[in-house]
């Protein structure tokens, strides 16, 4: 039933009955295929008192729809030798399914069940809801964890990006059934898009809404919009752990993608944290020898994306490696990088979106990524085309105006809180 | 099996072998559809080839090597490899290290050049030395600031005793710090041999003639090395343990136990059929019973974790410290049950699909088939990519319940139950 791959790659636009937009991206290769459904919400649209629902809900899906019992769906999948996963972010709930090409006439009609008819046992979901609590007691044994979750309060407060997908606990053990069905009959209403690469068979719309015991959702492509805000107040926060290194990390809240500022975020982040020759790894390994892991965190996000440098080093070095890293952010506001740094930026950016469309997943969920933003299909390619324009000023002056308060979390022994306190404290990113 | 191929599946690309002049193994493997290339070059030197005086030896080399060479400034290598559009990595092992590059097509000879001159020539610098030195026990810190990893490293010290699978691979702290560049030049000199190399290529090789560039390389330089003694086998001790960890947020219950090495391919294929009817879904016996309908454990996991002295399986269960017990009897009576009962038909199939497309999504990354072929490579192993797929075809419950389950009895196993102190 696969269809004989005449061209290298095709990509066709169609919209399901309904209105939600799919897109089929058809490859040599392998005969794999990957489908990747986008809701936008996630966990930004959690509700106050209700942190963690659209994980809950995620996590959910899977165990029971349509005319399948979860044991059924789980038979059905495993038996196919297949993944299908659900999982909220901060900006979207998505579906992935991964199989054989040859599986994908029964596996692809569970995507829009999963979305549209979820049973939502009460006993599943005290299962998943179980599951979650536990990982979130068991993420606190990870110090990067801990720096990190202080750091989102820090950036995001109670904002809608203020909390991990998971939820807190307090909220957590209080969601039920009602409120998941709520939260249920929202998923897809703010728009969502369908993405299906690898080798394709022939009927994917019939199949996809095949069996559905619902008329098909009525969702429309998702609009471009901004996103949650965060705060822009330099902060400070520190957790004492008994650990032999401090974590530390430094971040603001930027921008979305596709803002107007956001590609030459982009290429900062390129310039300091990807690969080997990257600025903070040279400055602060190569150089100084402070750490064995140090980079810049900075996903791609609907609304003020974080922008995070994070070093780990040796408690008795605390107030060196504040300093530097301190210093490093510091330069981006006061100069320029040079031309040849720009060209190993730019060369950077194109080899890491080469390495992205190695695998059909990849493919798809990059495509879905940009289409649930509300950007064009080829918004990376046109991103690709547009950072060769850029310039060291305007790389600055995006850094300028998105860097110019960071916020600092720190997260070990109290020496070592107490020595890069001191540090943050004279230095005048602090006020 | 099998996962019903439709019929425009294509044959899976033949490995090609060639050794250089002076006998260094080179395995490229064409990949039309990738976007990228990716050279991988490995060697029998990992953490298990150490004298107990070289604790950590194999791991800092692995470090020192991107630290430049006779001919490339420190920092030289990443910056040519990464203004070409491509990354570099590496990783030190129990039995080997590879160094592997990902690079676009046309790029690729000058990368190769780049990569057997830093991995080949290392110039060990006294200074550059006490810097990564430091970066080396900041690596150390921070696994030791991981409670799960000084669970693991606990394991494996006590079920492995004496073999060196039971050591760190980044080595003891007070071994790293007596460490000298010319223990680790002999280190360099000693294992890093024609007859212990192996390059493998793998990506759009069209048009790509290597061979040329390689015998004019330092690759065709290497020299076969004296006769090494190999690391002795593994004999995997059965016990329990119990130990207290700070910061510990949920127990542990850990389990190691010992199959065949990876030499017996059939029997690794056999092995991952076994970890994954056990533990691999929601449908999996461990899972199901477990996490799905006893609630017991937030989560459990079974590895195979594929290894020349003997393949270690590995399970974790993470669960509340008051259920530990309960969690210890079930996995017991789950691996006794399956010593009673050989695994159904079903469940069979399951097993053998689950591993024949994690096999085959696999094959869709360059990094991951070069590493696959390269690795064969290195250990004598020629098979090629379908082979696999052929053993795993051949095992049916009856013979898991004949030559594999056994050796998965609990009391075959070494038990370490970790709890917050």
């Amino acid at each position: 039933m696969s269809r004989v791959n005449a061209a290298a790659t095709g990509v066709e636009r169609r919209t399901l009955p309904g209105g939600c937009p799919l897109w089929l991206v058809e490859r040599g290769g392998p005969a794999i295929l990957s489908a990747k459904l986008w809701m936008r919400g996630g966990s930004s649209a959690d509700q106050p008192g209700q942190r963690g629902a659209a994980q809950l809900l995620a996590g959910v899906l899977s165990r029971g729809c349509g005319d399948l019992s979860g044991d059924a769906l789980a038979d059905l999948v495993e038996g196919c030798g297949a993944g299908l996963r659900c999982e909220a972010a901060e900006d979207g709930t998505l579906i992935s399914l991964k199989c054989a090409s040859g599986d994908a006439g029964a596996l692809l009609p569970l995507l829009l069940q999963m979305a549209c008819s979820p049973w939502l046992v009460e006993d599943q979901i005290d299962l998943e809801r179980q599951l979650n609590l536990q990982t979130l007691q068991r993420q606190k044994e990870d110090p990067f964890q801990l720096a990190h979750d202080q750091l989102r309060g820090l950036l995001y407060g109670d904002g809608p990006y203020g909390h991990d997908p998971l939820g807190s606990d307090a909220d957590l053990s209080q969601l039920q059934q009602p409120q998941l069905q709520t939260v249920a009959q929202e998923l897809g209403q703010q728009g969502a898009v369908l993405v299906v690469a690898g080798q394709l068979p022939d009927d994917v719309e019939e199949r996809l809404v095949t069996g559905l015991n619902t008329d098909p959702p009525r969702w429309q492509a998702p609009a471009r919009k901004h996103g949650p805000r965060g705060l822009q107040k330099p902060a400070l926060a520190t957790s004492q752990d008994d650990t032999e290194q401090l974590v530390l990390m430094l971040g603001a809240t930027t921008t979305a993608l596709g803002a107007p500022q956001a590609l030459a975020l982009r290429l900062l982040h390129c310039h300091l944290g990807v690969g080997m020759s990257s600025r903070l790894f040279v400055a602060l390994r190569e150089e100084h020898g402070l750490a064995y892991d140090v980079g810049v965190h900075h996903p791609a996000r609907l609304g003020d994306a974080p922008f995070v440098f994070h070093l780990s080093t040796g408690s008795d070095r605390a107030a060196e490696a504040t300093r530097e890293l301190l210093a490093e952010w510091q330069r981006l506001l006061e100069q320029p990088i040079s031309e040849a740094e720009l060209s190993l930026a730019l060369a950077k950016f194109r080899g890491q979106e080469a390495l992205g469309r190695q695998t059909s997943s990849q493919i798809a969920d990059r495509h879905a990524l940009v289409l649930g933003h509300g950007l064009p299909f080829d918004f990376a390619d046109q991103s690709l085309a547009a950072a060769a324009e850029l310039t060291p000023a305007e790389l600055q002056s995006a850094a300028q105006e998105l860097l110019k308060s960071p916020s600092l979390s720190l997260c070990g022994p109290a020496p070592a809180l107490r020595a890069a306190e001191q540090v943050w404290q004279a230095n005048e990113l602090s006020r | 099996m099998p996962a019903s191929p439709g019929p425009s599946i294509p044959p899976l690309p033949e490995p090609r072998r060639s050794d250089l002049s002076n006998g260094t193994a080179l395995v490229q493997i064409n990949l039309p559809e990738a976007p990228v290339v990716c050279l991988d070059l490995w060697c029998r030197a990992g953490s298990a080839w150490e004298s107990e005086a070289e604790s950590g030896l194999a791991h800092f080399l692995e470090h020192m090597v991107f630290k430049g060479s006779e001919r490339l400034e420190a920092g030289e290598f990443d910056l040519q490899v990464e203004a070409l559009g491509g990354n570099s990595n590496a990783a030190t092992g129990f039995d080997d290290v590879h160094y592997h590059v990902l690079i676009p097509p046309q790029a690729a000879p000058q990368a190769l050049d780049l990569l057997l001159d830093l991995v080949l020539q290392p110039r060990l610098d006294a200074s550059d030395f006490a810097m990564e030195r430091q970066v080396v026990l900041e690596e150390l810190a921070q696994s030791e600031d991981q409670p799960e990893e000084v669970a693991f490293q606990e394991l494996l010290r006590q079920a492995c005793s004496a073999h060196p699978y039971g050591l760190p691979i980044l080595g003891r702290r007070d071994r790293l710090d007596a460490h000298t560049p010319e223990a680790m030049a002999q280190f360099h000199q000693r294992h890093y041999r024609s007859d212990r190399c192996c390059l493998a290529v793998a990506g759009p090789l069209e048009g790509l003639d290597l061979i040329d560039q390689l015998e004019a390389s330092p690759l065709a330089r290497l020299e076969q090395g004296e006769t090494i003694a190999t690391p002795a086998a593994l004999n995997l001790q059965p016990g329990e343990a119990r130990l207290e960890l700070p910061r510990l947020e949920a127990a542990r219950l850990l389990m190691a136990w010992q199959l065949p090495g990876a030499a017996d391919q059939d029997a690794v294929m056999g092995g991952d059929l076994l970890t994954t009817l056990l533990a691999e879904g929601r449908r999996s016996r461990l899972v199901e019973r477990l996490r799905e309908r006893l609630r017991l454990v937030e989560s459990i996991d079974l590895d195979l974790n594929v290894l020349e002295s003997g393949c270690l399986v590995l399970l974790e269960a993470v669960c509340e410290a008051d259920q530990l017990n309960a969690v210890n009897e079930e996995v017991r009576r789950v691996l006794l049950e399956l010593q009673e009962q050989p695994p159904q038909a079903a469940e069979m199939e399951r097993a053998q699909r689950l591993v024949g497309n994690g096999y085959r999504f696999s094959l869709e990354v360059a990094g991951s088939v070069a590493a696959m072929v390269g690795n064969s490579n290195l250990w004598q192993r020629r098979h090629n990519l379908q082979q696999p797929l052929s053993w795993l075809e051949e095992w049916d419950g009856a013979r898991l319940s004949r030559e594999l389950i056994p050796l998965l009895h609990p009391d075959r196993a070494f038990n370490l139950q970790a709890v917050p102190a």
